[in-house]
């Protein structure tokens, strides 16, 4: 066949390009003197025989064009002529080349970092084996469900192929040479690892049998955690380690990454098997979440059914038990509550690309002028359109890929920036790298934004009339009406997208102004804060640990410093948060299910005072209420209002302890705090119960239970003269003055607690707060651009204006009118995209409507301004024209 | 001159290869061959020469060497292969085919319907 023949003409072609383009010289040449030899023994002249050998010929580089494409070198080879001819240029014009490429960059490389995120956080699939088919199972789709209905689910079901359970669970790890760490991890059923299907790196899983009780002392660690406290040390396999003073055997080392749960709590760090024992008859403490795999040819529709189903006979059986239970994919519960905002953020990030490609467009456009007569010389000399098509193209793509090269770099560091910046609410943002799928990104974006910028200005260059722009000369011609369109066209385009952006940084802008406005309840400021867990100390022994309690406060309060300090078990924002039922002394006993219910806190003497929590009513829980005397609590407004309307709830008892046997159960209501934020900034404050830490035996250890086992730490709050952070290392030195063993964790002011509470939507607010800004810049800078050119143009114009008696003040009016009409359109197309889109923003927005007025009229209010100072420079130039000179000149 | 013929579309090819089939030629050569044979009736646009020359080279149906010309200058000389034979002959007949075609259908009469 002639394929081979053809392949090995391209080849040497290819390979032999100079000695190819020689021979094609020599041989067009031996042509044209064997004619012009031929003439002229015919008789004529040697000039004319020549002339018209060459006549004969005719275009001599066309000729040469179709038979370098006859060898199929010609694509390559006008590439390479392109990119060369596009280099040149490029350097012809360094200032130009520099600024659109700062541009791309930035357009290119913010795009990139935010794809980044969206990648690793909303793309990527969790990190098991065929994660897709791993769900969760929670009361409401976000909260623990009981032990007893799990094993119901787990023994009744037929669409899973597994089941697990996780309780959360942090001990205090104290058996290595460094400080003692308190540290979170979670207790597993043994089903639940294998369901991963992700293999420690080192040692085993939990194998059947060690969920059990008596035989639940391994541990399996995470590989960080191995790192950091027995420095990769492979021995550490079989050693014990001792967590809450009790001892452990590692088992196995999870490989690096592995995370485990992937929400809620993302930084287990251990794992040991979850015991259930006795609690698998309990159905009223809710403290387990839910992982399963759907078996195979199992539909999540089928699995909601068959767990709805089950639930709704438990439900009739148990009333009041785990109502509303929800099957939701696992992938959707982790990225669930952040894929609104970063597919917000990523239009955002994409709008501002758009506007970079258009002002882009414009530059090039805006070169346009004094590019023509080159184009008009090579189309002159036989260039086709397309040819000149594809050379601008190439040097678009030019400019784009050193744009998009240098966009990549940014992105690595901008993408750095977004981590750090990130709150710790984005699940998996650590992970965020630029990787390949950031190249594959860049490259898209390159190209479909070279095009996108290049396009125009190569049909527009391609069209020009080849005649008319040679005969011109140099003088500047009149810019076509339809160029003079298409910039406008691009101006319109940017405010109306600039807008967008401004609406959304405005919404974001009063949607934080909004949170910072909300009423905590207490004071944050100048409150420092940090767990002291005594697991594993001798302060842990039952006897001693009111004393140290009592002690450790002591010393706090009188630290140099500090005002006042207290203790309380879980803190507002930051802290677990507990719910319980009670009973309230005289009243019917009701339904399962229907009994009062509130968040239920222990807080010291001074935890009010040091937080700045007012009690409305009532008095404080004073050092006089200890364990032999009669219970007390204080319940916030919210509790007041609900289960003691119209009546005074102050003299009350109300009883936690569902134990009827116990006498002393009985709590009197002392007092009636504000109501204060508990786990989530935005909403209203659950009734809650605050009881007296030094009358619980549970945190002091005395009750012998199992639960007392676990309450081995407090919350010590205290409120400082002055920055906060500095009382902290004299507060650690105070605990640690009595008990080196003790661990320390949390170290936060009340500050930061609320910062990071609202982080989320700071860091949105952050983000559409420079797009928007970027926006502003290029929108102005494009229509600044093209009212000072088109002003430039019409100098002649102005100036027989002038002449004929127009004012300055006409003059001005003249162009700025001309950009305002562009903006206003801008402006409205963009007001009309803003309310069709500001919508999907809804789930992101707080204390504010998507359609908001006030921020619509402010931000279309505050383009017009800029538009107009955009606008008012050229036209102040064009005031001052020398109508003598201006007329002169042309 | 106003007898001269423009060469029919696609038709080039063709007549170099028969051209070339007679004896080994330079590009110039060509040209005369054509011209001499067709008895100048014919038109050829002399730069469109040698883009077919190195379309026909490409696909293997002539090749070429350099040698020396009958004034002594180095030129490039177009020989037929034997693909470029075969090319020929299937070329040649699907030419007479098409030529009876076009022919037959333009002698047509109203008669003959």
């Amino acid at each position: 066949m002639t394929l081979f023949p053809r392949l090995r003409s391209w080849a040497a072609a290819m390979l032999k390009r100079t000695s190819t383009e020689n021979e094609m010289d020599e041989e067009m040449r031996f042509h044209l003197e064997s004619r012009a030899t031929d003439l002229a023994r015919s008789g004529m002249s040697h000039e004319d025989a020549i002339r018209q050998a060459r006549l004969e010929f005719g275009g001599m580089e066309t000729a040469k064009n179709d038979c370098r494409e006859s060898l199929g070198v010609s694509l390559v080879e006008t590439l390479m002529q392109d990119i060369h001819h596009g280099f040149r240029t490029m350097l012809r014009a360094p200032v130009f080349t520099a600024i659109t490429v700062i541009v791309l960059a930035l357009g290119i490389g913010t795009n990139t970092a935010i794809f980044s995120v969206v990648d690793a956080v909303l793309l990527r699939p969790l990190a098991y084996r065929d994660s897709g088919r791993l769900v969760t199972i929670l009361m409401n789709g976000e909260g623990p469900v009981s032990p007893a209905n799990y094993i119901d689910w787990r023994d009744q079901s037929h669409s899973f192929a597994a089941m697990g359970a996780a309780d959360y669970w942090s001990p205090n790890l104290t058996s290595t040479d460094s400080s003692p760490e308190h540290v979170t991890g979670l207790k597993v059923t043994q089903s639940l690892f294998p369901m991963l299907g992700i293999a420690p790196a080192l040692g085993r899983l939990f194998i059947e049998g060690e969920d059990k009780e008596g035989a639940d002392h391994e541990v399996i660690l995470s590989y960080g955690l191995w790192q950091r406290r027995f420095q990769g040390d492979r021995n550490v396999l079989g050693q014990t380690i001792v967590l809450d003073g009790n001892a452990y055997a590692v088992v196995g080392i999870m490989p690096r990454g592995f995370q485990f749960a992937p929400f809620w709590a993302t930084r287990a760090e251990l794992w040991i098997p979850n015991a259930l024992g006795e609690r698998v008859h309990n159905r009223g403490g809710n403290s387990l979440r839910i992982f399963a795999r759907l078996k195979d040819g199992a539909s999540l529709k089928q699995a909601r059914a068959e767990i709805a189903g089950i639930t709704g006979r438990l439900e009739l059986q148990y009333p009041g038990t785990n109502r509303n239970v929800v099957v939701t994919p696992l992938k959707e519960k982790v990225v669930g509550q952040i894929e609104t905002p970063l597919l917000v953020l990523l239009v955002a990030v994409a709008f501002v690309l758009l506007i970079t490609c258009a002002n882009v467009a414009h530059m090039l456009l805006a070169r346009a002028a004094s590019r023509q007569k080159e184009v008009a010389v090579r189309a002159a000399l036989g260039a086709r359109r397309g040819r000149i098509i594809r050379q601008f193209i190439t040097e678009s793509l030019l400019l784009g890929s050193i744009g998009g090269l240098a966009g990549l770099g940014l992105a690595s560091l901008a993408t750095r920036a977004l981590i750090a910046l990130s709150p710790a609410s984005i699940p998996r943002v650590q992970t965020v790298t630029v990787d390949w799928h950031a190249a594959l990104f860049v490259l898209v974006a390159t190209v479909s934004t070279s095009i996108g910028f290049g396009i125009a200005p190569a049909l527009q260059f391609s069209s020009i009339n080849v005649h008319d722009t040679l005969k011109e000369g140099s003088r500047g011609n009149s810019e076509g009406i339809s160029r003079s369109r298409l910039r406008g066209l691009l101006v319109v385009s940017e405010f109306a997208l600039a807008l967008m952006l401004l609406v959304g940084a405005g919404l974001m802008i009063r949607t934080f102004a909004a949170l910072q406005a909300v009423d905590a309840g207490f004071n944050p400021h100048n409150v420092i804060s940090m767990i002291v867990s005594v697991a594993g100390s001798k302060e842990a022994e039952p006897g001693r640990r009111e004393i140290f309690y009592r002690q450790l406060l002591e010393r706090v309060r009188t630290l140099p410093g500090v005002q006042s300090a207290g203790a309380i078990n879980h803190l507002p924002l930051i802290g677990d948060q507990w719910g319980w039922s009670f009973a309230i002394e005289g009243r019917p006993t009701p339904r399962p299910g229907e009994a009062p219910h509130a968040v239920y806190r222990m807080a010291s003497p001074g935890y009010f005072q040091t937080m700045r929590l007012p009690l409305i009513r009532g008095r404080d829980i004073t050092d006089a209420d200890n364990t032999t005397a009669p219970g007390v609590v204080i319940i916030n407004e919210r509790a007041a209002k609900e289960y003691f309307p119209g009546e005074d709830p102050i003299g009350k008892r109300v009883a936690f302890d569902d134990d009827i046997t116990n006498p002393g159960r009985w709590l009197t209501i002392i007092g009636i705090a504000k109501d204060a934020k508990q786990d989530d900034w935005t909403a209203t404050p659950y009734p809650e119960a605050y009881l007296a830490l030094f009358q619980n035996q549970d945190f002091l250890g005395t009750s012998g239970t199992e639960a007392g086992r676990h309450m081995t730490y407090i919350t010590l709050v205290a409120r400082t003269v002055g920055d906060p952070s500095t009382a902290a290392s004299a507060m650690k030195q105070a605990a640690w003055s009595f008990d080196r063993n003790l661990a320390i964790s949390q170290v936060v002011t009340m500050d930061g607690v609320v910062a990071e509470a609202t982080a989320q939507p700071r860091f949105e607010m952050f983000l559409m707060t420079i797009f928007a800004a970027v926006a502003l810049v290029l929108a102005s800078v494009g229509i600044y651009g093209v009212i000072s050119y088109s002003a430039s143009r019409r100098t002649h114009e102005i100036g027989v204006r002038m002449s004929l008696g127009a004012t300055r003040a006409q003059v001005l009016l003249l162009v700025v009118r001309q950009g305002m009409w562009l903006a206003l359109a801008g402006s409205f197309s963009g007001l009309v995209g803003a309310l069709l889109l500001s919508r999907f923003m809804a789930k992101l927005l707080y204390g504010v409507q998507p359609t908001d007025p006030a921020t619509f009229a402010a931000v279309a209010t505050g383009l017009a301004m800029v538009a107009i100072l955009a606008c008012y420079i050229p036209a102040r130039r064009a005031m001052r024209i020398d109508p003598v000179a201006a007329l002169r000149c042309e | 001159m106003d007898d001269q013929l423009e060469l029919l579309q696609g038709t080039l090819d063709m007549l170099i290869l028969k051209a070339v089939s007679l004896s080994p030629l330079h590009g110039y050569g060509i040209l005369l061959r054509i011209q001499q044979i067709s008895k100048e009736r014919l038109e050829i646009q002399q730069g469109s020469l040698y883009p077919a020359l190195y379309r026909l080279e490409h696909h293997g149906w002539i090749t070429s060497e350099w040698g020396e010309s009958e004034n002594n200058r180095r030129a490039r000389y177009y020989r037929l292969t034997a693909a470029g034979k075969r090319r020929l002959q299937t070329e040649t007949k699907r030419w007479h085919q098409m030529a009876s075609i076009i022919t037959g259908i333009l002698q047509t009469t109203p008669e003959e319907l």
